[in-house]
């Protein structure tokens, strides 16, 4: 064996004799162990990414040619949506509302747990890289695959849907199944509940339980987030002084949002809507209360994309504070 | 013995290293020296904390206590990375991939890939190259694991029960190779094991560890040297009670450093540590490997010997044979 050594010493470094699956561009380093390792889930999710893309294309160009032949653009479309698109568009918004959740439970939380649990995150260690540029690799890589499906899905949907967001009855723009799957918010939600997942994942080191773990963590991130989703935006506010009756209820922008109204008096106090139910009569009540008018709050749709990018910043910056997390404490102890 | 040539970087120097679990402490209060090209047996019971001090080595774990240099370097340092190869008890390997893709991942992580030499032990064992991982048998991916680490070309190769689950005959061919390895490139190797008596043949240099720390360290020949097995018959004066017991020691053994004593019948059996001539009815031997770390396993308690080759510069240790047992 001195004889097989002796030979192995001249040869300085590897013949790449050993056939290979070369398949698109070569992949090298840790990049190609990341690839290789998480293949199967990155092409999964690449493909079910590239069917629903073209299903969504596919609907968009299906509205548009039932638009146009209603004289789509040049009337209010929302005198001519119907047929299937309105029940679609809540489904799909609602299914596609799920992704975050899966991109966690199934890539998130396994990412460094498996390796944890299996040991080959110590066979990685100790390879000549260091854990840190292990773990940046493994969460770029995973993160350019999330980021490339949210963002198609997104633009995908944001396209079948902008034609017709002005009408009431396909989507409301402040509904989560239109706000959260347009614009920076699914990548943005994506990226934060996948490394909640991993970070949860390390923690934990075991596949299963951080799954389980994961699951309940983006429920919570998705609740929360439908909770506060209104709060990002700046309220607007209309007042009336044309009295109380029949049509004298202020106008708001075309699709905005009404998040309450009052009955303002005289004096500029306000009373809740329901303040003459209790009463006589409705001029009883004008005259006891001195009503005078109408007090509105609403969100216009105008503010809908600066509110999607104030809220997916805060998302992105509580990605960014996890990652930093698990940078120290991939430093101190990773195996 | 002499260590006649000039003194260079030591594999490993360790400076009371300690390491601390939430179950207490795993390793404390360990100092030695490992000169390079030495080939290194760690001795220990089960517990020791023979995988924490490798795993420290390794900079897969940072010690609580102390520092632990690899060449002079920090483990964490990306050189320490380069030059150390680590075999896990596991020999953890992504199941999923082919025996080619687990070389290949070895060539693409590591500067210094050797890939003939990787795949010469791989082919030695008839491992089909495209199978994967996970269909091979337990001793096929053992050798599969221990090409990813020879293929590294380390300066320091950590080895985890290496041997443990494979059969005797393969067992010997990859400890030969292993030997021809570490002797064509000076590789220094740290090994643990239990199989005794085949680090006998295999190793010049031994570590001994148990709960309490560093019980033995230093050159095998001089360590074995340093010690007589001494066989005799008992007095008959002694009371048959309490056989065992190191209070029957003659008073002959009193001036040595006692390791062990253990008396089975009418027979008596003592390792010591001498200190001057022995005196008194004994045949005296000096111990093989095998005696000698029995001997120190089944006694914790027995004083520790670390020779001067062992010895970090700028501690203090007990110096040899002074101390005498207490208990």
């Amino acid at each position: 064996m001195s004889n097989l050594t002796k030979t192995s010493a001249t040869r300085s470094n590897g013949s790449t004799a050993s056939p290979m699956a070369t398949r698109g561009p070569r992949l090298s380093g840790l990049n190609w162990l990341i690839w290789r390792q998480h293949r199967a889930g990155f092409w999964t999710l690449l493909a079910i990414t590239a069917v629903c893309v073209a299903w969504l294309v596919y609907q968009r160009t299906d509205l548009i040619n039932q638009l146009t032949a209603q004289g789509w653009p040049d009337s209010a479309p929302d005198k001519w949506l119907n047929g299937e698109h309105p029940e679609r568009f809540q489904f799909v918004g609602v299914a596609l509302g799920f992704i975050p959740i899966v991109l966690g439970v199934f890539l998130g939380a396994p990412l460094l747990s498996g390796d944890l649990e299996n040991g080959t995150a110590q066979l990685v260690a100790s390879q000549s890289v260091t854990p840190i540029r292990w773990l940046a690799t493994k969460l770029a890589v995973s993160g350019l695959v999330v980021i490339v499906c949210t963002a198609a899905l997104s633009v995908a949907f944001g396209r079948w849907w902008g034609p017709v967001k002005y009408v009431p009855t396909a989507l409301e723009w402040s509904d989560g199944a239109a706000f959260d799957n347009t614009g920076p918010i699914p990548v943005a939600l994506a990226l934060f509940t996948v490394v909640g997942g991993v970070a949860i994942g390390m923690l934990l080191r075991r596949t299963l339980i951080s799954m389980v773990v994961t699951f309940a963590f983006a429920v919570v991130v998705q609740l929360v987030w439908s909770y506060f989703r209104l709060d990002l935006g700046h309220v607007h506010t209309v007042t009336t002084h044309k009295g109380i009756s029949e049509g004298t209820f202020p106008q708001t922008p075309q699709a905005a949002l009404e998040i309450d109204h009052w009955y303002i008096s005289g004096s500029g106090q306000t009373y809740g809507w329901g303040t003459c139910t209790h009463e006589v009569s409705e001029k009883v009540c004008i005259q006891k209360f001195d009503l005078v008018g109408w007090k509105v709050d609403y969100l216009p749709m105008s503010q809908m994309s600066s509110m999607q990018w104030f809220g997916a910043s805060i998302l992105f910056a509580l990605t960014a504070a996890v990652t930093v997390f698990i940078f120290i404490r991939g430093r101190k102890r990773i195996v | 013995m002499d260590a006649g040539g000039p003194a260079n970087e030591p594999a490993i120097e360790a400076n009371r290293v300690g390491m601390k679990f939430r179950r207490g402490w795993a390793l404390q209060d360990c100092s030695f020296r490992l000169p390079a090209g030495r080939i290194c047996g760690l001795v220990g019971p089960n517990g020791a904390g023979k995988t924490t001090l490798m795993a420290i080595a390794a900079n897969l774990l940072q010690p609580t206590d102390g520092t632990l240099k690899v060449f002079g370097a920090a483990p964490e340092s990306a050189e320490a990375g380069r030059r150390t190869a680590f075999l896990a008890q596991e020999k953890p390997l992504f199941r999923r991939f082919t025996v080619t893709e687990t070389l290949r991942m070895g060539r693409e992580l590591n500067p210094g890939w050797d890939q003939r030499a990787a795949e010469n032990i791989v082919r030695a064992g008839n491992v089909p190259m495209e199978a994967k991982i996970g269909t091979l048998s337990g001793g096929q991916r053992t050798r599969v694991a221990f090409a990813l680490a020879f293929g590294k070309r380390p300066d320091l190769l950590l080895l985890d029960e290496p041997m443990s689950d494979l059969d005797p005959l393969v067992r010997h061919e990859l400890m030969s190779t292993l030997m021809a390895e570490a002797a064509e490139h000076g590789t220094t190797v740290l090994m643990s094991s239990h199989m005794l008596s085949e680090l006998e043949n295999v190793c010049d240099f031994l570590l001994v560890i148990s709960t309490g720390g560093l019980r033995m360290a230093g050159d095998v020949d001089e360590l074995r040297s340093a010690h007589l097995l001494l066989h005799g018959v008992r007095s008959d004066e002694s009371d048959s009670q309490r056989q065992g017991h190191v209070q029957d020691v003659p008073a002959e053994l009193a001036g040595h450093t006692l390791v062990e004593y253990r008396t089975s019948g009418r027979q008596v059996t003592a390792l010591i540590r001498p200190d001057g001539p022995v005196t008194g009815q004994w045949q005296a031997a000096t111990p093989n490997l095998e005696e000698l770390l029995l001997s120190y396993l089944r006694c914790p308690d027995a004083p520790p010997l670390i020779t001067f080759q062992a010895h970090v510069p700028g501690q203090t240790y007990g110096s040899n044979g002074s101390r005498t047992v207490a208990a």
